[in-house]
């Protein structure tokens, strides 16, 4: 048997991991479902998205031209990787310029499949460093040497036990299997190498052609720690990963977090322009096949925003989980593209499909999927061109006697009566035939009979009987005259806000409500947006303020640009007195939001960021489903955001 | 009254010959004259599905020339094969000037047989009857393929005395995906037992199901685990009156 049948058989035959794999695919679709419930455009959407995206691979050279550009332009150092070779090489040399002696740096890394195709880790550890994935699910499997399982749910094919068990043997803790705890337990370890780590390496969800900017979407906070914390910052980015303006971000932003996490927004998208103060930001632009996928009948699939969904509804992935597929991306998007980048040694993986459409019905930008995957069989993710990729010789044969067979009437008819003949021989007493298990079909199911005398052998041309056609009158589908309630803005955001698990607060004076509020959780000390309060009134009443970072303060207090009525966020952008760590490091974000400055949604919002060196969307407190799916709040941003809602 | 060319799939003419005469049985009752062009073999999706797309060209090539020689809408009882029929032969032929209008010629006069009946003919009552639970599998390529959910679900509706039951999981592929139930046995299981297990939790004795691949595949996997569930093509279901 080959490997790949051989990892399946083990996949199937794994309680566990089945176990796991049915909760993930149920919840996923769930929480999918429900979230576009609240999109009733979507479907429109979609097929915009896809415009855009069919645009910028078409267009790829000209927007990465305009791009780079960009980014150059606000400060940004950008690297171009024609292969991992090349990529590897320009990140060991940033990550090794310059910094403290010895030369070994610790580096932290969020959810990057970028690193995965690089195989970067063991490279910057055989350099010397020390990589310390910061995601809660790529800790997990880091710890475990292994590889993420799935694209968004790295640690989906574990349960709690196993991560219990493997912090208590790793991290030295008593055994538990409380997911609050293990994942405080995370916070705690990877805190300290938040703060003293030396680069930050992240991946990249789209880069804005117009503005030259990144766009970074995740939820525990681990993303904004290391683009903002560590004097380095390296971005990893698929060339294909753009999108032409922020509108099409926009755009992109209301189908991602929906497809991928079954939210409206992520806790954090992130929107980051120029380093911040005595920061490098770096981006590397990585190739690696994409430039021959792109220029193959497998073009589409770079279409694809990486949002996991298909792997969700797939009944393959439900089966097997990341693992089995021995490829960096795994699930219907996996199968088409791992042949494409790497070779066609990935080309049986596309065999490994039942062609059922639940991956393009999934996909937020419509990617033919069982098209393209048919095209892998095809042999067309290869130059040479070998039809039939993956597939086994006896069924190849099979296949070729039955063409012969099928473009002529009379060979057909006579195979079939030869195969009647045949199958009557084989089991003269029952309509079935019990086939063994080598043969494939055996291996689960009875084959029936041919018939003795096929339908065409049946059919006797006659006229219709000449009744009256009933015709019904078809049911035209009722109207839903669904008049847009224009719902108030603030009530809107309050609802959203607390589905998020936000709080909010209106009052008349930000900053003596604030002061009541540190006053009942015994806090004497904050860190503060300049402008934000009145620090008069607050050094009156007995409190430190601070304006720089300070991992022991506890609360964090910022203004709000704007509040996001549809979803409850609320924009916080650079500025003097650090408001995006007093927005992150802190267990207690206040929020200071004008009830005037809520808009209705991001895209109307979103062109305000243009001009910040960086910028985060906040939609509720910092959590996790990494364990479990369990929901954990509080990862490492912070695990409480209230908003004063001021007049 | 319309004529309609029949093209009966080959799994039809070779195992369930019973289906196809169903099919014109409930054609013909409605006044549709129904005609089977008799050079007609199988639709190619087998080796296109199995990237044999040289192979499966001339099967494909075949059948259009066959189906050219005659007029009417052509009325396939099968989601899978008529949306071979309908989108895969244009991806077949995408770069072949001579094939691809005739390819979507053919295409465009194509009609799954729920779809006909109720989209073409305007009939969601067909006068037929059915004592007792069924329930309904909706098939991957009918209903994603070529979009077709409704109009077997309103057919089903006004079966007199049919107690239509949710399948649960309902949309999920049975496992079935022609070659991908031999290429891959033990996925085909999977889903096939996950079918099975929905299946009984309706309490439902018998299955409809619009293509004959899930049908075959479905009986069999019962018949391998010595259930008592029956599974019928739905043109059966329509013609017990």
């Amino acid at each position: 048997m080959d490997p790949f049948h051989q990892r399946i058989r083990r996949a199937i035959s794994d309680e566990h991991l089945q176990e796991a794999l049915d909760g993930n695919a149920r919840r996923r679709v769930e929480a999918r479902v429900t979230a576009f419930g609240s999109l009733p455009d979507w479907p429109e959407r979609r097929q915009r998205a896809h415009a855009v995206r069919a645009d910028v691979i078409e267009n790829l050279d000209s927007y990465l031209e305009q791009f780079i550009h960009n980014a150059q332009n606000n400060g940004i150092t950008i690297h171009r990787a024609k292969d991992a070779a090349e990529a590897v090489k320009i990140i060991l040399d940033l990550v090794g310029a310059g910094g403290r002696p010895p030369l070994q740096k610790l580096i932290a890394k969020s959810k990057s499949m970028i690193s995965e195709e690089l195989d970067l880790n063991p490279a910057l550890e055989a350099a010397g460093h020390r990589v310390v994935e910061t995601d809660l699910g790529e800790y997990i499997v880091q710890l475990r040497g292994e590889r993420p399982s799935h694209i968004i749910t790295p640690a989906v094919h574990l349960r709690r036990s196993d991560v219990g068990q493997l912090f208590h043997d790793k991290l030295g803790i008593p055994y538990t299997e409380d997911v609050p705890t293990l994942t405080n337990t995370a916070r705690k370890v990877l805190r300290e190498v938040f703060l003293t780590a030396d680069v930050g390496l992240s991946g990249v969800n789209f880069g804005v052609a117009e503005t030259g900017g990144i766009c970074l979407v995740t939820n525990e906070g681990n993303g904004r720690m290391v683009t903002t914390l560590p004097r380095t910052h390296i971005a990893l980015m698929g060339m294909e990963r753009l999108v032409p303006t922020l509108d099409d971000l926009a755009l992109m932003l209301t189908l991602l977090p929906r497809s991928a996490t079954g939210q409206k927004l992520s806790v954090y998208t992130q929107l980051i322009h120029k380093p911040l103060d005595g920061q490098q930001r770096h981006i590397v632009i990585l190739d690696n096949g994409r430039s021959r996928l792109r220029a193959s009948p497998l073009r589409e699939s770079l279409y694809c925003i990486r949002c996991g969904s298909c792997l969700n509804a797939c009944p393959v992935f439900r089966e097997l989980g990341g693992h089995a597929y021995g490829a960096v991306y795994s699930g219907p998007i996996g199968s088409v593209i791992s042949a494409g980048l790497f070779g066609s040694e990935f080309a049986p993986l596309a065999q490994a499909s039942s062609l059922c459409g639940a991956c393009k019905d999934a996909c937020p930008v419509d990617i033919d999927l069982p098209k393209l995957l048919t095209r892998v069989r095809a042999g067309q993710a290869d130059v040479e061109r070998k039809e039939g990729q993956g597939l086994a010789t006896p069924l190849k044969a099979g296949l070729q006697a039955f063409s012969l067979a099928a473009r002529d009437p009379r060979l057909f008819a006579a195979s079939q009566k030869l195969a009647a003949l045949g199958t009557n021989l084989v089991s003269p007493a029952s309509p079935w035939m019990h086939l063994p298990a080598a043969t494939g079909w055996g291996y689960s199911k009875d084959f029936p009979k041919f018939a003795i005398k096929p339908f065409r052998e049946r059919f006797i041309r006659q006229a219709a009987e000449r009744a009256e056609l009933k015709t019904t009158p078809q049911e035209s589908p009722s109207k839903v005259h669904t008049s847009a309630v224009q719902r108030d803005c603030v009530q809107q955001f309050t609802e959203e806000l607390n589905a998020v698990g936000g709080h909010i607060l209106l009052t008349q004076d930000a900053t003596a409500s604030i002061i009541d509020f540190l006053h009942a959780r015994n806090v004497d000390r904050i860190h503060l947006e300049p402008n934000t309060l009145d620090e008069s009134a607050l050094a009156a009443a007995g409190f430190t303020v601070a304006h720089a970072p300070d991992p022991s303060i506890r609360v964090g207090v910022t203004k709000a640009l704007r509040g996001l009525a549809d979803t409850g966020s609320v924009l916080v952008v650079d500025g003097d007195g650090h408001p995006l760590e007093a927005s992150l490091l802190p267990e207690v974000h206040l929020v200071v939001l004008r009830k005037s400055d809520i808009l209705p949604s991001l895209e109307d919002a979103i062109h305000l960021l243009r001009e910040s060196r960086s910028a985060v969307v906040i939609t509720g407190p910092s959590r996790t489903g990494d364990i479990e799916m369990t929901l954990t709040i509080g990862v490492h941003g912070p695990g409480e955001v209230h908003v004063f809602l001021t007049k | 009254m319309p004529t309609v060319q029949l093209f009966v799939t080959c799994l039809i003419d070779s195992f369930y010959p019973h289906v196809g005469e169903a099919v014109v049985d409930v054609l013909r009752r409605l006044g549709v004259d129904v005609d089977f062009p008799r050079d007609q073999t199988c639709c190619g999706q087998p080796n296109f599905n199995a990237g044999l797309r040289e192979e499966a060209k001339p099967i494909a090539q075949h059948t259009i020339r066959t189906f050219e020689a005659v007029d009417g809408d052509v009325v396939i009882p099968s989601g899978s094969c008529a949306h071979m029929l309908r989108h895969n032969y244009a991806e077949l032929f995408a770069d072949d000037p001579h094939w691809l209008p005739r390819a979507k010629a053919l295409a465009s006069r194509t009609y799954e047989f729920t779809e006909y009946l109720v989209d073409k003919l305007g009939v969601t009552d067909v006068g037929a009857r059915w004592d007792g639970p069924l329930t309904y599998h909706a098939t991957c390529h009918l209903h994603r393929g070529v979009g077709v959910d409704r109009q077997p679900r309103t057919l089903l509706a006004h079966v007199r005395g049919a107690e239509v039951r949710p399948l649960p999981e309902e949309y999920d592929c049975c496992g079935f995906g022609g070659i991908f139930s031999v290429e891959h046995p033990e996925l085909s299981a999977e889903f096939l037992k996950r079918k099975i297990r929905n299946l009984e939790s309706t309490q439902s004795p018998t299955l409809v199901v619009a293509d004959t691949g899930c049908l075959m595949h479905i009986a069999g996997g019962l018949h391998r685990q010595q259930k008592t569930q029956r599974v019928i093509h739905i043109a059966e279901l329509l013609n017990n009156i």
